[in-house]
């Protein structure tokens, strides 16, 4: 009975030391389902130390040292493998066997077997995908049990005079059965659940950080203002329970959400020394409350105890910070830690992928500008040779012409990029037509059908107007016959369709100046609308060129958007 | 008198130029052309001795209505452009006349003082295309522009000049000189051009031989011409 009582005692030291790494990051080594080199290393060692440990507080009994050795070789062949249990069991057999006594080649056999057979079992069951069973804890059992009993029929066996290895077996075999097994069990259980703490804790981990990432998805890339901070603070908040979030720029507050709110106003400046260090130092600053003292800056009331602080990151430099509180009463969690850096990296890279696509806006902007300037000339040149072809003998006429083509220059020079009407849209096309039609004549015929109910549709400025006049300068101009464009509308799901037809049919997608005027149209249309949207072509040679205007409207959020920028 | 032609697209600036030269007594306008289809046809018609002719205008222009005339019938040429700055420099270089647009009196008088002194017509080549591309036609009202690599062969007859197609036969007013100075189609009878891509079949026959074409129409070959055509296809 004494002997069961000196090996659980001494099983029970095993499991303290087992407790303790489980709660550090070696702890991992031990749930890895797929050990690889370095890890079966590990294991070798802390298996091969527990069964030389076994072996030196192993009880004398009767010439021979009752132990817990077999727990160590078993736990090294199930969590190793069988090379690393065959190790394992070989180097606490050959210290078992330095340390002589009348079982030494049994004991040394058997446990170089005991390590080798439950690495086979392991193999075995991580071969058949059953690699979990390795953990349940009535398997370890078993098996131990089973070696255990090996052990004790090699002694039989090998040892000799047999009557005294029957004798000692007769002694040892109950405890050493009981205690082994039970314990190999007890420690395979430990690993157990903290592997599936550890699972759960990294899971809803994982689920926070994704639906915070699909909640805020495309808010900041929208600009990095007061109101998307304050719309994504909010989520960051909801998802992750923290006491206070907030979120700056590099000057000022942009937003406060929960426990002191009424004193943390946005669009103050930052007064927290914490905040500007990280920020200056483009490093994660941390409060926690106890080792170093978090205050308010600006009321002493203030009920936050801890704070992160995380700088964002536009490339390399810091653009301002996203800060997780927690209350005095409440002990800042590790995971919201990690978790807060986690965001403001994904919010680093909204605002990136933002400024890049603002940038792609001015870019589009600047071209737009280009292609007005660059048609200007052409066009002007040509309506000034028609009003001098005419000054003399119309004077009437000519002075009619000067005014559209003043009213043309004078929408080309204060128009923005921003949305218009369509009405005001025909406007700008009723004065360059007049224009066209004074060169053309009757070699030009144009009718405009759009209902009168679509004029107040909103459109981006200079959406129709290159159209037409591409379907003059590459399309009815070099006609020899009349040329005859019809402009149409109609409104069709909420979808603006707008066509512009012309009878030339000279349509060539590949001419480069061409291109340029539809394709800056398209892309604008498809920069502030969406990929449905934009410019399509369609040519049937010599017989027609139909091109096809699709956007949305009455889409209020977009066209203050516009606006805005 | 000098009679004259003004070509150009648009019509102000016919009108204008019309009324200037409506000011010189010895200028006679014989017709007001918009394109380069009609020009031909009233050079075919009228036979002015000087034309105005813009450069831009609508499928033809006027650098290549200049290489389908006859070079034996040519008019004077006065140029007229708003801002082609390549055919400008050209002009330039082989001081051919011309005048920019919007016509400034002064100048067209100076111009005009040079055409009366000497109205022979220049050797145009330098600034012309050597080939055409594009043949302007028409059946019945209709005007047509007909790509070169579409004809099949052409042919004249009492009424004039033909040009064959895949989808049919229409009028030219080019002549069968300048179809072959000016396009890949080679003579195989005194009265017929032929595309030698067009040929499906020689037959050969006593007085020469017969041409099918890929369209199905039958070319006939004099026995003048046969032994040029059939060297082009590698035939002794």
């Amino acid at each position: 009975m004494s002997l069961i009582l000196l090996l659980t005692q001494q099983m029970s030291l095993y499991l303290v030391i087992v407790y303790l790494v489980s709660k550090t990051p070696l702890f991992k080594l031990f749930a890895e389902t797929s050990p690889r080199l370095p890890h079966k290393i590990f294991m070798y060692l802390i298996f091969s130390s527990f069964c030389i440990m076994a072996t030196y507080f192993g009880e004398q009994t009767s010439g021979a040292i009752a132990n817990t050795r077999a727990m160590g070789a078993v736990l090294g062949g199930l969590l190793g493998g069988p090379v690393t249990g065959f190790l394992v069991g070989l180097t606490g057999g050959l210290h078992r066997y330095s340390m002589g006594g009348f079982t030494e080649i049994a004991c040394a056999i058997s446990t170089t077997l005991e390590g080798l057979s439950a690495g086979m079992i392991s193999f075995y069951l991580r071969r058949t995908d059953k690699s979990e069973l390795i953990y349940n804890p009535l398997l370890v059992c078993l098996v131990t049990f089973y070696a255990e009993m090996m052990q004790m029929s090699i002694i039989l066996l090998v040892a000799r005079p047999f009557d005294d290895a029957w004798e000692l077996v007769r002694q040892i075999a109950p405890p050493m059965l009981l205690v082994n097994s039970v314990g190999a069990a007890l420690f395979m259980s430990m690993i157990r659940d903290q592997k599936t703490m550890f699972d759960k804790l990294s899971s809803s981990f994982s689920t926070k950080a994704l639906k915070i990432a699909e909640r805020s998805v495309g808010l900041l890339s929208k600009g990095f203002n007061e109101e998307s901070s304050s719309r994504v603070a909010q989520i960051v908040i909801e998802e992750t329970n923290v006491g206070a979030v907030a979120i700056t720029d590099r000057e000022k507050l942009l937003a406060f959400i929960g426990i002191g709110a009424d004193h943390h106003l946005p669009g103050t400046p930052i007064s927290s020394k914490i905040t500007l260090e990280a920020i200056n130092q483009n490093k994660v600053m941390f409060a926690d409350g106890v080792e170093m003292p978090y205050s308010c800056s600006i009321s002493s009331n203030c009920r936050l105890g801890s704070s992160l602080v995380i700088p964002l990151r536009s490339d390399t430099e810091v653009i301002g910070t996203i800060k997780l509180y927690e209350p005095k009463n409440k002990l800042f969690l590790n995971i919201n830690r990690t978790l807060g850096e986690g965001i403001a990296r994904l919010l680093s890279n909204q605002i990136l992928y933002g400024r890049f696509e603002q940038q792609q806006n001015l870019l589009t902007q600047a071209e737009l500008k280009l292609l007005q300037a660059q048609v200007n000339p052409h066009f002007l040149f040509n309506a000034l040779n028609t009003i001098s072809a005419i000054i003399k003998r119309d004077p009437d006429m000519s002075k009619q012409l000067l005014q559209q083509l003043s009213q043309f220059l004078r929408i080309n020079l204060k128009r923005t990029t921003g949305l218009v009407t369509l009405g005001d849209e025909l406007d700008h096309i009723a004065s360059y037509l007049t224009i066209e039609k004074a060169r053309f004549i009757d070699k030009l015929q144009v009718s405009i059908a759009i209902p009168e109910s679509l004029y107040h549709c909103k459109v981006p400025a200079f959406t129709l107007q290159p159209i037409i006049e591409n379907a003059v300068k590459h399309g009815t101009s070099h006609m020899i016959e009349q040329g005859q464009i019809k402009v149409t509308g109609k409104l069709k799901n909420d979808v603006l369709e707008l066509e512009v037809t012309d009878n030339a049919g000279l349509y060539q997608p590949v001419e480069g100046s061409e291109g340029l005027g539809m394709n800056l149209v398209h892309k604008r249309i498809q920069n502030i609308f969406g990929e449905q949207y934009g410019v399509t072509v369609e040519c049937e040679a010599d017989e027609l060129t139909r091109v096809t205007i699709r956007l949305p409207i009455e889409n209020t959020e977009i066209s203050n958007m516009d606006t805005r920028s | 008198m000098i009679t004259c032609l003004i070509v150009d697209d648009e019509l102000f600036a016919r009108e204008e130029l019309a009324d200037l030269l409506g000011q010189e007594h010895d200028i006679e306008i014989v017709g007001q052309c918009a394109n380069a289809i009609e020009a031909l046809q009233s050079i075919a018609k009228d036979k002015p001795q000087l034309i105005f002719l813009d450069i831009q205008m609508p499928r033809i222009s006027g650098m290549e209505l200049i290489a389908m005339l006859d070079p034996d019938n040519m008019p004077k040429i006065v140029f007229v452009t708003a801002y082609d700055e390549f055919a400008v420099k050209a002009f330039d270089n082989h001081a051919f006349d011309y005048l920019l647009k919007p016509i400034d009196a002064e100048r067209l008088s100076k111009t005009l003082t040079r055409v009366r002194k000497n109205l022979t017509p220049q050797i145009m080549d330098p600034i012309t295309p050597k080939r055409l591309e594009h043949i302007p036609c028409y059946s019945g009202n209709k005007l047509k522009v007909i790509a070169i690599q579409d004809v099949e062969y052409v042919f004249s007859d009492l009424s004039g000049v033909h040009v064959a197609s895949a989808k049919g036969k229409v009028h030219t007013q080019l002549t069968l000189k300048v179809f072959e100075e000016k396009t890949p189609l080679v003579r195989c009878h005194r009265q017929y051009l032929i595309s030698p891509k067009a040929i499906a079949e020689i037959e050969l026959l006593d007085t020469g031989a017969e041409v099918t074409t890929h369209s199905g129409d039958k070319v006939p070959v004099s026995r003048r011409y046969l032994k040029s055509l059939k060297q082009l296809f590698g035939f002794q």
